[in-house]
């Protein structure tokens, strides 16, 4: 089986996010890069399903030369090969853009099976791997916390709110994974080893063919108001009055009673 | 016989050697020939075992340094005297057997070799102390053997068992019995010659007890009484010479290999763990098989007499975890036993033609003796089994917190903890099998480079309030002070920080921090048995304080001033690297600081292990309690070299555990000698004893301060905050 994973690079989630005083962007130094927990999932999910099912994976992903750390990563966690698309111009990319560079480095790539992580957590924006599929005009299933493959059969789990959708499918598909599905494993040793020495291929936007016209734009980063302090209800010593006091700020003040 | 010797009587006491037996010379020789031989073929076939497998080490250097640990330990044996009544016991067994020897090689020197040439030595005054010397040590061996029966067969200490099952073995009853029939025919036999001799040779009183036993012959005739004689005598004989026969294939053999491996003891600082050299070229990590382990390790199971003592404090196995480090060893040695035949089968085919190769083909064909059977005709080898997860199983592997109780205290210098790091590093590395929580804790090291995985650039966050500057800032201080994890990001740990940098500046040392360039110091990666993240955490650090020039170093985190003090180096990052309860003692002593308000209330001070057994710095937190003006001290039971360890060692930090809980364990043992404050010097110790203390629900009359947090309250120099009363006054808008 021919199985793809799409990982994105993103700040570690405990780095500490600075925006850059002209709004453009933010501050990269002394940020810890790691893989997007998200896709951490579909890379496991890839890896088990070739272990059940033969074939290979394949890491697709798209960010400066950073980013081959992350794909090293993946290769490490025991896929085979990966493609870097490292373009300059594709840097500030929106999900749009994203998915069809993705969509046409994959299309060149044998594939059965595509996972992406639900959603990145630098920009939240939980689109690429629908989008993805759409280009691509395969069936898709996101947030997936439950999958079994057999043949080209695809049953997947996506919790809604308060049930579950069991959604059958077949392959090709894309999936797009999310807590639950597995738990990622440790690379070891002599996978980080040999996950040097596995070939990645160098693409750019260019030799995809694929415009990197972004179909919407970040305006300006800024960053989110400090949090006001914590106020300490002082009026009266009474639980009662406590009680008093909260009603009546929460109504008042706050505006959400 | 003799020879011009002036003949035996008052004033030139003394006694025929052979008496009543000079016809059982030739016989006598024969079976010590046939003993020594059965001796010879069980030590060289062991001896093949011991060198068939293994990766090598080198254990023979330095031979100073290692005769001074077998005088020590294999000759005066002070490990084993630590313990009063197995110490007396194998005292008594050990040194009566020497003294014994010793007068048997002196009658056969006399006999065999000075008196052909007229010299009889054994005579007179040195004769008579000589018998009473031989005397009261047999019957020192003799208490000795019957202290042994009565400790494995009536007492039966926990240590002789795991989890209450008896461990002994048919070889532990015979071994004894042995030793027993030994000296009882060596008793009776003299006893009978001085029941015919007594007349003539009044001064055998001095061979106390066989005289005094020899009241029991009372009037049994003189003709019966040496036939009785010589019948005992070769009773006696073919004892002894079974037990040399015996000791290369039973437990005797750690006569030999015990001794043996006090000699091979490593030479390294305590704890140090070998370094993995080339990630890039090596092809397997840690130890998966019994092959990789190294020779050494694999002889130590050899050595290991089962004697409890590793079991009787390991604070896994005391609160009933399935470690125990004796069941380990022995598991190890069983494999061992199991696949040793076929390795020395294969080593000597490879060997070809070699005269040793071909006389162990011989003994493997004439081999009788099933158990160490080794692999010829119709051999079956046992059923191939995993080292890891059959031998051992997981949960041994993982319970251990590295605490070093059992390596401090095994009376065989045995060495359990790399063993346990070297499987460990097969799993976490190999086949990055291993507990969640603890990759958790790896990912955290390595993205963030501490294990709870606060964001890195908070590391210096508890600085701020006290004003310490960055080696950025400043270079040009006389110490590092390497604040650790849990120095920069643990509320408690960063309290700790806090009060010793203020002892610091009190005491005007001129110091200063790396701020966020500080890494974690990876000894919860290098014991977990990731000895890839470790190396990569030590290099960030050395390259960081070698590019400052650092010379000295302070830690308030005895895992980190161990790993700086003895892996470090490894790395060729050598520091000189102090624990602050050493420097606080040091300040306290020459008078830089003053601890002058008094700090009422029962301390007792837990020793941690990464201190204590692994640094040897037990007296300077002591003496830092003892110059606290109004402190009380206690100590715990287990306290210096065996003490109990808080739990938190061995990445076990970092672990679920099952099973009762060992800083628990720690806590009622403080709670036992009604102490309200358990001084540590360790923060993983701290939290350990404060979460102990609140299971035991004690938090209203104890509590678990650092010494710094102590010293610093003593100095009396702040003022205690009083609790902020929120409501107090409006808060300015
Ligand atoms: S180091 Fe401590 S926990 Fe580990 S086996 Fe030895 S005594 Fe037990
Ligand atoms: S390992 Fe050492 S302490 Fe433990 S039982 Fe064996 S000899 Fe005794």
């Amino acid at each position: 089986m021919n199985i793809i994973a799409c990982v994105k690079q993103v700040p570690d989630t405990e780095a500490q996010i600075k925006v850059k005083a002209d709004g453009s962007g933010i501050e990269e130094g002394g940020i810890k890069w790691v893989m997007n927990p998200y896709d951490e999932f579909g890379v496991e999910e890839a890896l088990k399903l070739k272990e059940k099912a033969g074939g290979d994976v394949t890491i697709v992903s798209i960010g400066p030369a950073r980013a081959m750390e992350t794909i090293r990563t993946a290769l490490a966690m025991g896929a085979e090969k990966g493609v870097h698309i490292d373009d300059p111009a594709l840097n500030a990319a929106d999900a749009y853009t994203t998915a069809a560079a993705l969509a046409a480095a994959i299309k060149g790539l044998p594939y059965d099976i595509i996972f992406c992580g639900q959603r990145a957590i630098d920009d939240d924006s939980a689109q690429v791997g629908a989008i993805l599929a759409e280009i691509l005009g395969v069936p898709q299933v996101t947030f997936v916390t439950k999958l079994e493959i057999d043949g080209t059969k695809v049953k997947a789990v996506r919790p809604i709110e308060g049930a579950q959708l069991v959604i059958e499918t077949s392959l090709p598909c894309v999936i797009t994974a999310t807590k639950g599905l597995n738990e990622p494993r440790y690379a070891s040793l002599p996978g980080i080893m040999k996950a040097k020495k596995k070939p990645v291929e160098a693409k750019n936007a260019a030799a995809l063919g694929v415009s990197t016209d972004a179909k919407s734009k970040v305006a300006k980063m800024i960053p989110p108001p400090a949090r006001p302090p914590g106020k300490i209800l002082c009026a009266d010593d009474t639980p009662e009055g406590k009680a008093a006091e909260l009603a009546k700020l929460l109504r008042e003040e706050a505006k959400v009673i | 016989m003799a020879h011009g010797i002036a003949p035996i009587g008052i004033g030139n006491e003394g006694r025929q050697v052979f008496w009543n037996a000079d016809s059982f010379e030739l016989f006598l020789f024969l079976f010590t020939g046939i003993a020594m031989v059965i001796f010879a073929v069980g030590l060289f076939r062991r001896w093949q075992m011991w060198t068939a497998m293994g990766k090598p080490e080198i254990r023979m250097d330095n031979v100073n340094e290692r005769l001074k640990l077998l005088w020590r330990n294999g000759i005066l044996q002070i490990k084993t005297w630590q313990d009063p009544y197995p110490g007396v016991m194998h005292g008594m067994i050990f040194f009566g057997f020497f003294v014994l020897i010793f007068g048997a090689a002196f009658d056969a020197t006399e006999f065999h070799i000075t008196e052909p040439f007229g010299i009889a030595f054994l005579r007179g005054k040195f004769y008579l102390v000589f018998s009473m010397i031989m005397d009261l040590f047999g019957l020192f061996v003799l208490i000795g053997v019957l202290m042994a029966l009565w400790r494995r067969y009536i007492l039966r200490p926990d240590r002789l068992t795991y989890k209450g099952q008896p461990d002994s073995t048919p070889d532990d009853a015979i071994v004894l019995l042995l030793i027993l029939g030994i000296i009882v025919t060596g008793f009776v036999i003299e006893a009978l010659r001085i029941h015919v001799t007594w007349q003539q040779a009044p001064w055998e009183v001095w061979s106390f007890v066989g005289w005094n036993l020899a009241k029991a012959f009372a009037g049994v005739e003189p003709g019966s009484a040496k036939a009785m004689h010589a019948a005992t005598w070769w009773i006696h004989t073919f004892i002894a010479l079974g037990f040399i026969a015996y000791i290369p294939y039973s437990r005797l053999m750690h006569i030999i290999t015990t001794p043996a491996n006090h000699f091979m003891t490593t030479l390294k600082p305590v704890g140090q763990l070998e370094p993995i050299a080339d990630f890039e070229n090596a092809e397997s990590f840690g130890v998966g098989t019994l092959e990789e382990f190294t020779w050494k390790q694999i002889f130590d199971s050899d050595a290991c007499t089962r004697c409890g003592r590793c079991q009787d404090g390991c604070p896994a196995y005391l609160t009933g975890k399935h470690l125990s480090p004796k069941k380990l060893v022995q598991d190890i040695k069983t494999y061992w036993l199991e696949k040793a035949p076929a390795a020395v089968a294969a080593k000597n085919a490879a060997a070809g033609d070699g005269k040793l190769a071909k006389l162990g083909r011989i003994l493997d064909l004439v081999s009788l003796l099933g158990k160490y059977k080794m692999a010829g005709e119709g051999y079956q080898p046992p059923a191939e089994r995993a080292l890891i997860g059959e031998v051992v199983d997981l949960h041994e592997l993982w319970d251990c917190t590295n605490c070093m109780y059992c390596m401090e205290n095994c009376s065989a210098s045995i060495e359990h903890v790399p063993k346990i790091v070297g499987m460990r590093q097969y799993k976490v590395l190999m086949d990055a099998d291993f507990a969640p929580e603890l990759q958790l804790t790896y990912r955290n090291m390595e993205n963030n480079s501490n294990p709870w995985g606060v964001g890195s650039h908070l590391r210096a966050d508890w600085a701020k309030e006290v004003g310490v500057k960055t080696l950025a800032e400043d270079a040009n201080v006389e110490y590092l002070f390497y604040v650790g994890c849990a120095g920069s990001f643990d509320d408690r740990g960063k309290k700790v920080s806090i009060a010793f940098a203020k002892i610091l500046q009190a005491a005007g040392i001129s110091f200063g921090i790396l701020g966020t360039e500080e890494s974690c110091c990876g000894d919860s990666a290098m014991r977990g048995g990731n000895e890839y993240l470790y190396q990569t955490l030590a290099q960030a650090n050395i390259e960081v304080m070698k590019a400052y020039g650092v010379k000295k170093i302070i830690a308030t985190c005895p895992h980190g001033y161990n790993a700086l003090k003895k892996d470090y180096p490894n790395f060729d990052g050598n520091f000189e690297v102090y624990h602050h309860t050493e420097i606080i003692a040091d300040l306290i002593a020459q008078g830089k600081i003053k601890l002058q308000k008094p700090v009422e209330g029962t301390f007792t001070y837990h020793d941690s292990c990464f201190l204590g057994r692994y640094n040897n710095v037990y007296e300077q937190p002591r003496k830092i309690l003892a110059a606290v003006p109004g402190a009380k001290t206690v100590e715990m039971a287990r306290n210096h070299g065996k003490s109990f360890c808080c739990g938190a060692g061995g990445a076990r930090m970092w672990m679920e555990e099952h099973g009762d809980r060992i800083n628990d364990a720690r806590a009622k043992q403080a709670i036992d000698v009604n102490a309200d404050t358990i001084a540590v010097g360790c923060p993983f110790c701290l939290t350990m004893m404060s979460d102990g203390i609140k299971d035991h629900s004690k938090e209203e009359s104890m509590v678990a301060l650092d010494l710094a947090e102590i010293v610093w309250k003593a100095m009396g120099l702040e003022e205690e905050k009083a609790p902020v009363e929120v409501c107090a006054a409006p808060a300015e808008e």
